[in-house]
């Protein structure tokens, strides 16, 4: 038998094949049911916080920062409560990160606030002496893509059953509809900032990044 | 049975499963070469003679030495 | 079938893929020479607008060393070997040849496309998968048509038994299609939401805790298929012939093959130790990790072996040295991911800087240095020229490896002294470091890991130089040597 697998070419490959799928098969597949289901009273993103989460998607924050707690005192003492499987459920794709240049964010909306993450990505150094991590200047003038992100809102509400409200839906009519409302949001945030370009941006109905990226981390808890 | 215990016996017979046929390609390996069925060492030659006129050390050619194998 | 004098191998696919490896390789590890600099020196980060935080190039930085560099270097070597070990010559089959050009065309443009949009910041934002739909596309057909060149020339060859270095291959593209395709599912917002939003974004099929599921089996093993599975077919095809010693135990070559297959997909869930994936699935990354050891070390040991009662050849030929110090730090980056991947040790080394480290003895010292030794031995074979000078591959080969050296070990004290400093208390139970701390505090190491980068840059700009002058303008060759390459000292 294996003198005949080592002369034929495709058999071989099929032999190759299931012993690197099997792995996977019973590692990933059957667990699906189970690590999906939302833990008690999570809502879904809002549109503005997925906004958020593409600007944190765009520049990459994962690079440098976690959102994933681990069950140990020193991590419960610095960040708070670990993390659990069902707070996730809404994270299309997860952003637990693989590295700690800089610190967890998985609980920062507990412990930070608008004012404070504004001042910060205009300048970090202002408020952590030390930091390495760069300003993100362009986040106060580059416009968020809220278009976008209600369009992810309508998939996944109508590919994965995401629990959003009916006035979410498909097509141009229903969006011009529903952005007021991520307007509104918006606004409610921008109160606690300062910089003006923030506020011009806001009369012409445009979110500026920084603004949806707030919301996305206050959201963080 | 729930999904984890049918995972874990998945896991578990595929493993010995593997790890039998492992083994017994092992045996298999070391035993067609003290039969005299097969040289497998004599594979390694395909690497430092590849030239394209070189004759190959298994030949898809029936007439030349399918027999010798 | 008759030898045919006239009839000689084609390696116009395999020149193509050559010059992107070195292209792409030049251009990775700039950018990741600048990412090190900018941690050590974030001032860095202002040189180029929003293109150039260090948020935005770091997945540049991957994404052009995995598929530009690694991958260009993985065609151009199965597009020699492959015809070599087969013994038959594209050049008798019109349609391989065709189908080659198609897929190195198709995976330069759509590498180029890839860069552009990562720097621009479209991006799925999951490790080493960040690249957004339209260009995962691309990559399918690429992939596919690499497929089609593979089992083409198996189709038509002469050697019929398969040589150990194709068998790895062959995984290296099952594998990595199997990966790449269940980690890439996605969904494009575009057409679900009737016509709105940008046509380019895209949400994961899976969410949380099971997306990081995929997502690290996926990481995990395209290490595992790109980075290691395709290199040990170099490593099995060139050690042999630049020195002229058939593999010690072809035997042991063999066992090792499926040992690895079996072993290395188990051990994906180690990334995930104390996270939120169940635990016995993380218990089975431990200990699959640490059995991973026995394959990984049988091929390395193995390579040394092919070496016995020829070590001269260690010190008369620079290739040689690639290619056995490759091997060294093969051994090494392969005990040292199991140790990280016993659960009390993963607590302290992950999320810091030793992770990284670990991955850099891999690339840096096993991944990169067999790729340039490949292209070194390619080199007289292809252009019929022997290598422009012997002089600067030595230098090249000590500066690097000091780098290797300077980088891993920085990169160690560095990631255990901030695993210990996020963990440190005082006496009454409380937090001693404030994490800013623990960020400063690494600033030196940063610093030397700059350096190495850049020593590291330094070498690869003299492969590059040495590669260009053996081309252009190097001693014509009259006949092909048949194993040592010939070198101008």
């Amino acid at each position: 038998m294996f003198h005949w697998l080592e002369k034929n070419p495709f058999f071989f490959s099929v032999g190759v094949f299931v012993v690197i799928a099997f792995a996977g098969l019973v590692e990933i597949v059957p667990s699906f049911a189970e690590a999906a289901r939302p833990i008690v009273g999570l809502k879904p993103y809002s549109v503005l916080e997925l906004a958020g989460k593409e600007v944190y998607k765009k520049d990459h924050c994962i690079a440098c920062h976690s959102q994933l707690i681990r069950p140990f005192k020193a991590e419960t003492d610095r960040y708070g409560q670990y993390s659990v499987s069902g707070e996730y459920a809404y994270d299309r794709p997860f952003l637990w990160g693989s590295k700690r240049t800089g610190p967890d964010l998985h609980r920062i909306g507990n412990y930070r606030t608008t004012d404070w993450h504004e001042n910060h990505m205009w300048e970090p150094e202002e408020l952590v002496a030390g930091s390495i991590m760069p300003a993100y200047k362009h986040h106060f003038t580059n416009i968020a893509d809220i278009e976008t992100a209600y369009a992810e809102a309508v998939t996944v509400k109508e590919v994965f059953n995401t629990p959003y409200g009916d006035e979410i839906k498909a097509g141009e009519e229903a969006w011009n509809a529903y952005k007021p409302q991520v307007l509104e949001e918006a606004k409610a945030i921008a109160v606690d900032m300062k910089h003006p370009e923030v506020h011009e941006a806001l009369k012409k109905g445009e979110v500026p990044e920084i603004v949806a990226l707030i919301a996305y981390l206050n959201r963080l808890k | 049975m729930g999904t984890a215990e049918l995972q874990g016996y998945a896991s578990f017979f595929m493993s010995l499963f593997l790890v039998v046929m492992l083994y017994g390609y092992i045996l298999h390996l070391y035993r067609s070469e003290k039969k005299g069925e097969k040289d497998y060492e004599k594979l390694g030659r395909i690497a430092i003679d590849d030239e394209i006129d070189s004759t190959p050390v298994n030949s898809s050619d029936p007439k030349s030495k399918e027999n010798k194998e | 079938m008759q030898s045919n004098a006239s009839l000689e191998y084609d390696y116009s696919v395999a020149k193509l893929f050559t010059y992107t490896t070195i292209l792409f390789g030049f251009l990775g590890m700039l950018i990741g020479t600048l990412i090190a600099s900018q941690l050590a020196f974030p001032e860095l980060n202002y040189m180029f607008g929003e293109y150039g935080t260090f948020s935005r190039l770091r997945p540049l930085h991957t994404n052009i060393v995995i598929f530009g560099f690694t991958l260009s270097g993985v065609f151009a070597t199965f597009y020699y070997v492959g015809q070599r070990v087969l013994k038959v010559s594209m050049a008798e089959s019109p349609f391989l040849m065709t189908i080659g050009k198609i897929h190195f065309w198709l995976y330069f443009v759509g590498a180029l496309v890839g860069v552009i949009t990562l720097a621009m910041g479209f991006s799925a934002s999951k490790e080493y998968a960040e690249l957004e739909w339209p260009i995962d596309v691309v990559i399918v057909i690429v992939w596919v048509l690499w497929g089609v060149s593979i089992f083409g020339l198996i189709g038509i060859r002469r050697e019929k038994a398969l040589y150990i270095s194709l068998w790895y291959y062959i995984a290296c593209f099952l594998g990595i299609a199997m990966l790449y395709l269940f980690n890439n599912m996605e969904v494009p917002t575009y057409f679900v939401a009737g016509g709105i939003g940008s046509v380019m974004h895209s949400v994961s099929m899976y969410s949380g805790t099971n997306d990081a599921l995929v997502q690290w089996w996926y990481g995990h093993n395209a290490v595992a298929f790109g980075f290691t599975v395709p290199i040990v077919a170099m490593v099995y095809y060139y050690l042999p012939k630049e020195s002229g010693q058939a593999v010690y135990s072809y035997k042991l070559s063999l066992l090792s093959f499926w040992g690895l297959m079996f072993v290395y997909l188990w051990a994906g869930s180690h990334h995930l130790l104390w996270s939120t994936v169940p635990d016995w699935m993380q218990t089975m990354g431990s200990i699959f990790s640490v059995v991973l050891i026995l394959p990984s070390w049988g091929s390395a040991i193995n390579m040394l072996l092919t070496m016995k009662g020829e070590w001269n050849q260690l010190t008369e030929n620079p290739l040689i040295k690639f290619m056995v110090l490759a091997s060294t730090f093969y051994m090494l980056s392969t005990l040292e991911g199991p140790i990280q991947a016993i659960k009390s040790v993963n607590a302290i080394a992950h999320f810091t800087d030793w992770i990284p480290g670990h991955v850099h003895d891999g690339t840096l010292g096993w991944v990169s240095f067999m790729i340039m030794a490949a292209l070194f031995h390619m080199a007289p074979r292809m252009f019929k020229r022997e290598i422009f000078s012997k002089k600067l591959m030595e230098t090249q080969f000590w500066l690097q490896t000091t780098a290797v050296v300077l980088y891993f070990t920085s990169m160690w004290i560095a990631g255990i002294t901030q695993g210990m400093m996020w963990r440190a208390v005082d006496e009454y139970g409380n937090l001693m470091y404030s994490f800013i701390d623990t960020v400063t505090v690494l600033h030196p190491y940063y610093a030397i890991r700059a350096l190495a980068g850049l020593l590291y840059l330094t070498g690869f700009v003299m492969f590059a130089y040495n590669m260009y002058k053996t081309i252009t303008a190097s001693k014509r060759l009259e006949e092909e040597p048949q194993f040592r390459s010939p070198m101008a000292a």
